[in-house]
Order: structure tokens, then C-alpha cells, then sequence
């Protein structure tokens, strides 16, 4: 393992070395490898992941490529696609990930079209003239020709304790013969109660999305600017891997996993849980 | 041998009709493969794909030949403001600059014009704009209105010299260009031509740790 990474890191210094790469004429600046080895963009995670790129990154493999997917391009690649700076993964945890990802039977490989990858977006808004942060879940879609970045869910702090629907024997409710009487006691729940809520079905969960996109409507949000990033992967059967952007001196930057679980039954659930319903 | 003409004329007929239905299915064929053709037209063969992004990689190389001119402190204000006429041409409609600093990792927004107007009204005698000799192609990705989108990646190093202070100022940022690719037709000599055209849009601004 430690092999492959010298080599990797030879190699992206030695990309300095190669001429007529840069964007400018003579007079620009020779990259010392850093900008080279870092995955610059998400769309470069995706591609070093699957093994469909050069070490340089100039050259995209595509099937039929004698280097598209290839095993050791990817046994490279995949082992610098960690944050291994500030990450506390576990040499362990990593080797079972890329021997899973890496398998000779049933290697894994990640697909942008595909469902199982979101991103989590930090945004700042000013709602009722105070700045507050709004968490968006993000995803991928088909529409029209193409496809599209939609809004899944949104978590909003202000909206955190506006319904709380209390439960059990000692709350409000409409007795069970009020249609007997045209259901003229609705005035308890509409009129007289502080937590109309409480005369909702034992389902009820409140859209925020709703909210919030109704509230923009009525302009009492209004967005200032996105503060942070990050993207959540269950691609990999039996894993979850988070994976944000790294800006810090070195070799070892761009977007890289942060975070790495093996999920047991179950575990699936409970991270997309914490990460959407966050209100 | 008495020679059959009602058979003849049968085993005609059948030949002239399986020659009709051979016609039939190769003209059906060569339609479909023209239609297929037709319909996979508007897809990005790789060959095409790496034809794109030497448009874009070429108007990204103009973009930075602008700024380096808008940024110089040598540029007189009418040039400067001719340059970033051309500039703004390179972009679509509503394209925005995102800054975000080292200390920040929020955004502030610029339109492309405000953008170059805050470059050029920058304070220091002497203003150094180069690039580093690495960028990055993403793929190209369709949108719901057919058009294709892609990302190049840049790096930019920018110093500042102010005589009076003897300030010095240098930082380096990563620059995500977004590029819009259109196929589009134009008529020359009564003829159709299609072609692919590539317009910058919004640009991502990040000063990095280098």
C-alpha cells in the first residue's frame, strides 16, 4: 500500500515535468504536483474512484480504453482519495472499504446517475431579518433531456419547535361522535388550542420543504449565501463514505472522504435519518 | 419438360416479392440506422467530447488573457474597459463570479462585469497575473434543456505591489469555470452547418492554501 502511494506521489510530481499542459503561454507558473494530486473536482472523485482517468488527469479512459477501470489505477487512486491528514479512519476500516470496492468477483464502482449519493448543502438565509443557516438535502434527477440538482429536504432551525403534537391520554382531541354535531367542535382545534397539531392523525409529520418554500414565497426568507458542502455515498453495498472538500497545503487535498462506516442491517437507515431529519 | 409459365410466373412473383421485402428491409434498415444516426447526433462521441474541450480550454485561454489585461495596471481605461467588453462576451446571460477566501467559505457574489470593474479599480502600482501550467476537464453533463454543462478547473496566482506601502499582496485561487456546450446552426452559401458553441457561465473563485 505504501509502495502505491510513493508512486502515485512521484508520479504527480513528475506531472510538473511535463510541458505544454498549462492554460497560458510561456510565463506561467510550473505546478509542483500539489495542484496535480489533488481531486479538484467531484467529477475527478467519481473518475479516480472508478479508475477512468490518467494519473494527470489529462486523459479520460472510456470503455474499450486497455486502462479503463484498470485494477492498479484504481488500487492507486482510491488509497489518496481519503483525507488521511485529519481523518480518524482506521488503516483496518480503509483496507476492508478498497478490498470490498477492489473485489475481483464483484468490484463496486460509482455512478453519478445512479440513486444512493446526495449532497448536503449549509446555506445562509435571513428569515424575519435574522441570518440563520438552513441544511439542503440535494439529489440527482432525470427531467427533460437531461438532468437536474433538486431539492429533497430542507432543515431550518427556526421551524425546529413550531409543531410539537403531543400524544397519549392527555391531550386535546374531537371526541369520536363530533360528526354527530356537523363537527362543530373544530373550533377547539382552530379557535382555542395552541397546538392545533394535536388534532392531526397519529402519521402526521410536517413537510418543512413546504414551509420554507412558502415562507420564500411570502418573503420572509431570503438566501445570502451557501457556507459548506458535502456529499453522503451509499453506492458501495455494505458502506457509507462522506466526502468533502479539503483546502490545505500539501498533496493530499480536494474532495476526499472524510468519513467511512460499515454498515450492519440497519445502519442504512438510521445515517439518512440523522443526516434529513434533522429538524 | 413442358415449361410451367403459372409457376414461373408463382416463383416470379415470389422472387419479385421477397426481392420487394428484401428491398423493404433494407431501406427500413438504412432509414433506422440514419434515424439512429439522427438520434444520436446530439450524443458526445469522446473524439467530439476532447473537440470541446479544446473550444472551451480556448476560451477559458481568453478569459485569462483578460483578466491579465483588465488586472495590469499598465492598461489604459478605455483598453480595459474594450477588454472587458470582449470578456463579458465569453459568458452567458446573468453568469456570476462566487469569491470565497481562506478565512470565509462564504460566497460573495459578483456579476461578471462588477467582477472585472473591482479588478481593475484594484490599488497597487504593479499588478502580476499568471496561471499554473495544470487545469481540469470534467465530463459533460446534459441538462433538462438539452444543452450540455461541464466544469474546467484553473489555477491563478495574483501579486500586488504597492510602492507607497511597499505592501505586497499574492495569493492563489482555484477557478471553476462552468461551460455551457450548444450545438447550433448557421447558414453558409444556402447551406446549413451545424456546430458546437461554448459560452462561459458562473465561476467559482476559491483562494486555496498555496
Amino acid at each position: 500500500m505504501r509502495i502505491t502511494l510513493i508512486t502515485f506521489a512521484i508520479l504527480f510530481a513528475s506531472i510538473s515535468i511535463v510541458s505544454g499542459q498549462g492554460i497560458g503561454s510561456p510565463g506561467t507558473i510550473k505546478d509542483d504536483g500539489r495542484f496535480a494530486a489533488s481531486t479538484k473536482q467531484l467529477n475527478q472523485f467519481f473518475r479516480r474512484f472508478n479508475g477512468e482517468e490518467s494519473p494527470d488527469g489529462n486523459t479520460r479512459f472510456y470503455p474499450g480504453d486497455s486502462l479503463y477501470r484498470n485494477f492498479p489505477l484504481r488500487q492507486g487512486f482510491i488509497q489518496i482519495l481519503f483525507d488521511n491528514q485529519t481523518g480518524t479512519t482506521s488503516q483496518q476500516l480503509k483496507s476492508d472499504f478498497i478490498g470490498d470496492v477492489l473485489s475481483p468477483v464483484y468490484p463496486f464502482y460509482l455512478n453519478f446517475h445512479r440513486e444512493g449519493w446526495f449532497a448536503e448543502v449549509q446555506a445562509e438565509f435571513f428569515y424575519k431579518g435574522r441570518r440563520e443557516t438552513a441544511t439542503l438535502i440535494l439529489k440527482i434527477q432525470p427531467e427533460g433531456l437531461g438532468y437536474e440538482w433538486v431539492i429533497d429536504a430542507v432543515s431550518f432551525p427556526p421551524f425546529k419547535n413550531i409543531f410539537n403534537k403531543p400524544e397519549g391520554d392527555q391531550k386535546d382531541f374531537l371526541h369520536p361522535l363530533s360528526h354527530e354535531l356537523g363537527f362543530m367542535n373544530l373550533r377547539r382545534a382552530f379557535q382555542d388550542s395552541k397546538l392545533p397539531e394535536a388534532f392531526t392523525d397519529s402519521s402526521f409529520h410536517p413537510d418543512y420543504l413546504t414551509i420554507f418554500l412558502y415562507e420564500m414565497k411570502q418573503n420572509n426568507i431570503r438566501f445570502d449565501t451557501v457556507s459548506d458542502v458535502k456529499f453522503h455515498f451509499f453506492q458501495v453495498q455494505g458502506w457509507y463514505f462522506e466526502v468533502r472538500q479539503f483546502n490545505r497545503p500539501g498533496f493530499n487535498t480536494g474532495w476526499l472522504i472524510s468519513n467511512l462506516v460499515k454498515l450492519n442491517p440497519g445502519d442504512k437507515e438510521t445515517i439518512e435519518k440523522y443526516i434529513y431529519d434533522q429538524n | 419438360m413442358i415449361f410451367n409459365f403459372a409457376r414461373f410466373h408463382a416463383a416470379l412473383e415470389n422472387k419479385n416479392k421477397h426481392m420487394k421485402n428484401t428491398l423493404i428491409l433494407f431501406l427500413g434498415l438504412f432509414l433506422a440506422s440514419s434515424l439512429t444516426a439522427l438520434a444520436q447526433n446530439d450524443n458526445i462521441s469522446p473524439a467530439r467530447k476532447q473537440a470541446i474541450d479544446s473550444l472551451a480550454l480556448e476560451k477559458v485561454k481568453d478569459l485569462s488573457k483578460y483578466i491579465s489585461i483588465i488586472g495590469s495596471k499598465e492598461t489604459q481605461f478605455s483598453e480595459a474597459n474594450r477588454v472587458m467588453d470582449r470578456a463579458e462576451e465569453l459568458f452567458a446571460p446573468g453568469a456570476e463570479m462566487g469569491v470565497s477566501s481562506i478565512n470565509s467559505s462564504e460566497i460573495a457574489y459578483y456579476k461578471v462585469r462588477r467582477y472585472f470593474e473591482r479588478l481593475m479599480a484594484l490599488n497597487y502600482d504593479r499588478v502580476n497575473i499568471t496561471w499554473y501550467d495544470i487545469q481540469y476537464i470534467s465530463d459533460l453533463e446534459r441538462q433538462p434543456d438539452g444543452r450540455y454543462v461541464g466544469v474546467i478547473t484553473i489555477y491563478q496566482r495574483f501579486e500586488g505591489t504597492s510602492i507607497e506601502t511597499g505592501m505586497n499582496y499574492k495569493d492563489t485561487t482555484k477557478k471553476d469555470i462552468t461551460i455551457y456546450v450548444e450545438k447550433k446552426q448557421t447558414q453558409i452559401a444556402g447551406r446549413t452547418i451545424e456546430f458546437w458553441d461554448v459560452m462561459l457561465g458562473d465561476v467559482r473563485v476559491t483562494e486555496t492554501s498555496a
